[in-house]
C-alpha cells in the first residue's frame, strides 16, 4: 500500500470514528445491552416483585397493577396524600408479611445507600407527623376529606406493567417527599425521573442524628467552596430559585443549561462533582448505577453546575447539575429544613431510550 | 444494605422514644402565603410559546379564587376562565428586540375552586406569540411578569428550542426572576440546511470508509487491527 493510501485510510478511519461517536452521542442514549450483573439484578428484582404479588389476594393485585402504557406512569408528586391522591397499595393497609415483602423488594431494587436514604425520608415523615406536621387534619392546608396525611405508613406501591424479565415494567414507590420511578426492561434499568425530599432535614433517633439528604447538601457546599473566584462567577446565578424547575409534571421539558461547564473544573473538582451526582445515580442497585455514571462522566463538555444562594454550609442554597442525559436539582423551601430534589434523564425518563433501542 | 429489621427497629425507636427534631418543623409542608409563578419560554423562529403556571398558597388562594369566580357561585365557568386568563396575560410584558408583542391564549387549565382554595392546585396558562420575520443574527426576548406582584415568587426559564435555527446564547434575570432577557442567535434555513448537508455528507463518507475497511480488514493499519 502506498503512503498516500495509508494516509487516506488513517484519515478515513479517524473521520469515521469521530462521525460514529458524534452520531451515537446525538441520537441514542448509550445503554449497554446489559452485563451479567445487570441481568442478575433484574432477575432478582423481578423475583422480589413477584413475591410481593404472591402475598396479595385478587383485590390487592388489582389495586397494585396498572397497564404499562397507562397514565399511572407519570402520576407522582412530592405532595402528601390526599393533597395528591396516589394509586396503588398503601403501606398502612398491608399485613406484616406483605409489608416485609415490599421492603425486601425495595432493598433488592436499590443500593444499600439508596435503601437507607428512602428509609430515612420515610422516618423523617413519621417525625413530621409526630411533631405536629399532620395536625391540620380536616382544616388548614388539608386535602379533600382531611388534612395532609404524613407518616411512614402513607407510602404507596404500584406496578406499571407486569413484573417480568422480557417485557418493560415499572416499580413505583412514593409518598410525601418521595417518588421512586424504577423502569426495568430486560437487563437495563433506570430510576429517572425520581424525587427525593426531606422535612425535617435533620432529626434524631436514639441519639443518632439523621439527615436524609445531608450528603447531597454537604458535597455540594464543598464543591462550590472549592471553586476559584473566576469559576464562581460562572457557576453562581444572580437570581433566587424558589423551587424545582423540572419537578413533578414537567416531563419532556428541557431548559437551557446554565452555570459552569464540568470541563472548566479541575480534575479534583470534577471528582467532587461526580461524587455529588452519585448521591442520586447511586440510589439504584449498584449493577445499574455504574454504567449510568460512566455515561454521565463521558459528557463532561456538556455538563453544567449552577448554584443560587449563599455558599456557607448551613445556609439555604439551590443547585443544579445538568447534562444531555442528566438533570439534578436541589431546592430548599424557604429554609434549610425542607428540601425538594429531582433526578431526571431527558433522553431516558421512564425508559423511553430503552424502548427506542 | 439496610435490612427490614433495621428499618423496623428504627421505626420502633421513633415511636417509643419519640423523635427530637433538631430544626423546627412547621405544621404544613408546603408554600402557604405566596403564589408561585413559573414561566417557561420556548423561542422558535416564527413564534414564542409561553407557559405560565400559577400555584397560589392557601393563604393567598382565596383572593385569586375571588378574582376568577366573578359571580361567586363556587364554579369557574368557561367565560370566567377565559376572562381571568386574559387579565393575567395583560400583565405580561413580552418584547422581541424591544418591540412589544401580544400573545393569544392557546389553553387554560384550572383546578376546581375548592382545590385552589386549599392551596392544592395549579392554574396552567399557555399562550403563543407570533414573531414577525427576523433576519439572521442576534436577537433578544424580554419577559416581565407583573401579575399579582404582592406575595408572589417567580421562576423564568428558556426552554431548549425545537428548531435548529435558534440557539439560546444568554439568559439575564433580575434577582427575583420576575424579568428575564433571553439572547438568541437566529440562522436562516439555507444556512442550517447547508450545515446539515455538509455534516451528513461527511458522516456518510466516513461510514462508507469504515464499512469498506471492515470488509477488507487487511487494509487497516496494524495499530487499528489490535
Amino acid at each position: 500500500m502506498s503512503s498516500r493510501s495509508r494516509i487516506t485510510v488513517i484519515l478515513g478511519a479517524c473521520l469515521a470514528v469521530a462521525a460514529v461517536t458524534v452520531l451515537a452521542q446525538r441520537e441514542q442514549p448509550p445503554r449497554s445491552s446489559g452485563s451479567r450483573s445487570q441481568a442478575d439484578a433484574s432477575a432478582a428484582i423481578v423475583a422480589s416483585a413477584q413475591a410481593v404479588l404472591a402475598t396479595l389476594d385478587d383485590a390487592g393485585k388489582a389495586k397494585v397493577q396498572f397497564p404499562f402504557d397507562s397514565t399511572q406512569k407519570t402520576r407522582w408528586s412530592n405532595l402528601p396524600s390526599p393533597m395528591f391522591q396516589r394509586n396503588g397499595l398503601r403501606l398502612a393497609d398491608l399485613t406484616a408479611p406483605q409489608r416485609a415483602a415490599v421492603m425486601t423488594l425495595l432493598s433488592v431494587a436499590l443500593s444499600a445507600d439508596g435503601y437507607r436514604k428512602v428509609a430515612d425520608i420515610m422516618h423523617g415523615d413519621e417525625v413530621l407527623r409526630q411533631t405536629g406536621g399532620g395536625r391540620g387534619q380536616g382544616r388548614g392546608p388539608g386535602g379533600s376529606g382531611g388534612g395532609p396525611s404524613f407518616g411512614e405508613n402513607q407510602y404507596y406501591l404500584a406496578f406499571v406493567g407486569a413484573p417480568a424479565i422480557g417485557t418493560p415494567w415499572m416499580l413505583q414507590f412514593g409518598g410525601h417527599h418521595l417518588a421512586i420511578n424504577f423502569t426495568l426492561m430486560g437487563a437495563n434499568a433506570t430510576m429517572a425521573p425520581s424525587l427525593t425530599g426531606a422535612q425535617p432535614a435533620s432529626y434524631s433517633i436514639e441519639g443518632r442524628t439523621v439527615r436524609p439528604l445531608g450528603a447531597e447538601n454537604d458535597k455540594a457546599f464543598a464543591l462550590v467552596n472549592a471553586l476559584d473566584p473566576s469559576q464562581r462567577t460562572q457557576a453562581i446565578l444572580n437570581y433566587r430559585v424558589p423551587d424545582l424547575v423540572l419537578g413533578p409534571g414537567q416531563d419532556g421539558r428541557t431548559i437551557q443549561p446554565e452555570g459552569i461547564r464540568a470541563s472548566a473544573l479541575t480534575p479534583a473538582q470534577q471528582n467532587m462533582l461526580w461524587d455529588l451526582v452519585r448521591e442520586w445515580t447511586g440510589i439504584i442497585n449498584d449493577a445499574f448505577a455504574a454504567p449510568r455514571m460512566a455515561d454521565i462522566r463521558s459528557r463532561l463538555n456538556d455538563t453544567y453546575f449552577a448554584w443560587s444562594g449563599p455558599t456557607t454550609n448551613g445556609s439555604a442554597a439551590y443547585f443544579r447539575v445538568q447534562g444531555p442525559t442528566l438533570v439534578i436539582e436541589y431546592a430548599p423551601q424557604g429554609g434549610v429544613d425542607h428540601i425538594h430534589t429531582i433526578y431526571r434523564d431527558p433522553r431516558n425518563d421512564y425508559g423511553i431510550g430503552f424502548m427506542r433501542q | 444494605m439496610g435490612s427490614v429489621s433495621c428499618a423496623s427497629k428504627l421505626t420502633a425507636a421513633a415511636l417509643t422514644l419519640g423523635a427530637t427534631v433538631l430544626l423546627s418543623a412547621t405544621a404544613s409542608a408546603h408554600r402557604l402565603d405566596e403564589c408561585l409563578q413559573v414561566a417557561r419560554l420556548d423561542v422558535e423562529p416564527d413564534h414564542i410559546d409561553l407557559e405560565l403556571d400559577l400555584t397560589p398558597g392557601v393563604a393567598v388562594a382565596s383572593g385569586i379564587v375571588g378574582d376568577i369566580d366573578g359571580d361567586h357561585d363556587g364554579v369557574f365557568s368557561p367565560a370566567e376562565r377565559t376572562a381571568y386568563a386574559a387579565r393575567v396575560l395583560e400583565r405580561i410584558v413580552l418584547q422581541v428586540d424591544g418591540q412589544p408583542l401580544h400573545g393569544q391564549l392557546a389553553s387554560a387549565t384550572f383546578p376546581n375552586a375548592d382545590a385552589l382554595r386549599r392551596g392544592e392546585g395549579t392554574i396552567q396558562l399557555r399562550s403563543r406569540v407570533i414573531v414577525p420575520s427576523l433576519s439572521r443574527g442576534r436577537h433578544n426576548v424580554f419577559f416581565r411578569n407583573l401579575y399579582h406582584p404582592d406575595g408572589s415568587v417567580y421562576a423564568a426559564n428558556a426552554l431548549v428550542p425545537d428548531s435548529d435555527r435558534v440557539r439560546i446564547t444568554a439568559q439575564h434575570r433580575d434577582g427575583d426572576q420576575r424579568e428575564i432577557t433571553i439572547g438568541y442567535l437566529m440562522r436562516d434555513e439555507d444556512e442550517v440546511s447547508q450545515v446539515s448537508w455538509w455534516l451528513g455528507g461527511l458522516a456518510g463518507c466516513a461510514l462508507c470508509v469504515l464499512f469498506v475497511m471492515r470488509l477488507r480488514v487487511g487494509a487497516l493499519p496494524r495499530v487499528l487491527q489490535r
